[in-house]
């Protein structure tokens, strides 16, 4: 009880007090939260689509296809080896993303050292 | 680094339809610039409201509930953009809605610009001198 009544005191001395802070915010800073909502109700969307169309999901083949496709990198051409890619990728790195596939695309693209 | 991704008038269709043959490639296009904006690109998906008439998108119709919460932006058809849109129609006999397209292509000030098209030809046509990428569906 004791112990009740002085954190009840102690809440009291914050009455009738203020504080103030102070940020600075910049259109960049704007856009930026404005991408990150954004993002966040577009996979919202994305995800409840998938969930009513199942074979509407894209797997990392058809978003590392469509990353370069988005991006005019060289392999943009070669769906299939960018689908080879993710293949393989995914075996070692299930959360790997399309651009890691490009990058490893890319990589077998060049000749052994 | 800004990245403004146009749609034509058949990656629209193949949005909007599950049954498209093309649905699954332009939602894994829609899904590759969310997941860009999460990681902070600045990355931009826009629809030409002259592609829009064309494709029957009507934004207040629930039949185009998908595209309508994807955070599709309308590029609209001003002043400025009609008169661009009316001399690339003069010049290369284009659509009304590839037209438009393409005085999208020339007023945007970003670093890059891919088009999603079922026609790279028209988008070449349109852009002449302005460096696009296609993304051919």
């Amino acid at each position: 009880m004791t112990d009740a009544a002085l954190d009840l005191n102690h809440l009291r001395s914050w009455i009738g007090k203020t504080e103030e802070v102070s940020d600075i915010i910049t259109p960049r800073l704007t856009a930026a939260l404005r991408a990150t909502l954004e993002a966040l109700v577009m996979q919202a969307v994305l995800d409840d689509h998938y969930e009513r169309y199942p074979q509407a999901r894209p797997d990392l083949g058809d978003l590392a296809v469509a990353a370069a496709e988005l991006d005019g990198h060289p392999l943009a051409g070669q769906p299939r080896r960018l689908r080879q890619a993710a293949a393989e990728i995914t075996a070692n790195h299930p959360d790997a993303s399309p651009d890691d596939v490009l990058l490893w695309a890319e990589a077998r693209t060049l000749p052994a050292a | 680094m800004t990245h403004l991704v146009i749609l034509d008038y058949e990656a629209v269709q193949a949005l909007q339809g599950p049954d498209h043959h093309k649905h699954r490639r332009v939602v894994s296009q829609a899904q590759v610039v969310a997941s860009r904006k999460r990681r902070a690109v600045a990355i931009q998906m826009v629809v030409p409201t002259a592609v829009r008439v064309e494709a029957g998108w009507d934004r207040s119709s629930p039949a185009w509930g998908f595209p309508n919460r994807l955070r599709i932006a309308d590029s609209p058809l001003d002043t400025a953009s009609t008169n661009s849109a009316a001399a690339i129609r003069g010049r290369t006999g284009v659509s009304v809605a590839d037209s438009h397209i393409g005085a999208v292509i020339h007023s945007a000030s970003h670093h890059q610009i891919t088009v999603v098209t079922s026609d790279p030809g028209d988008m070449r046509l349109v852009a002449d001198d302005k460096n696009i990428t296609v993304a051919a569906i």
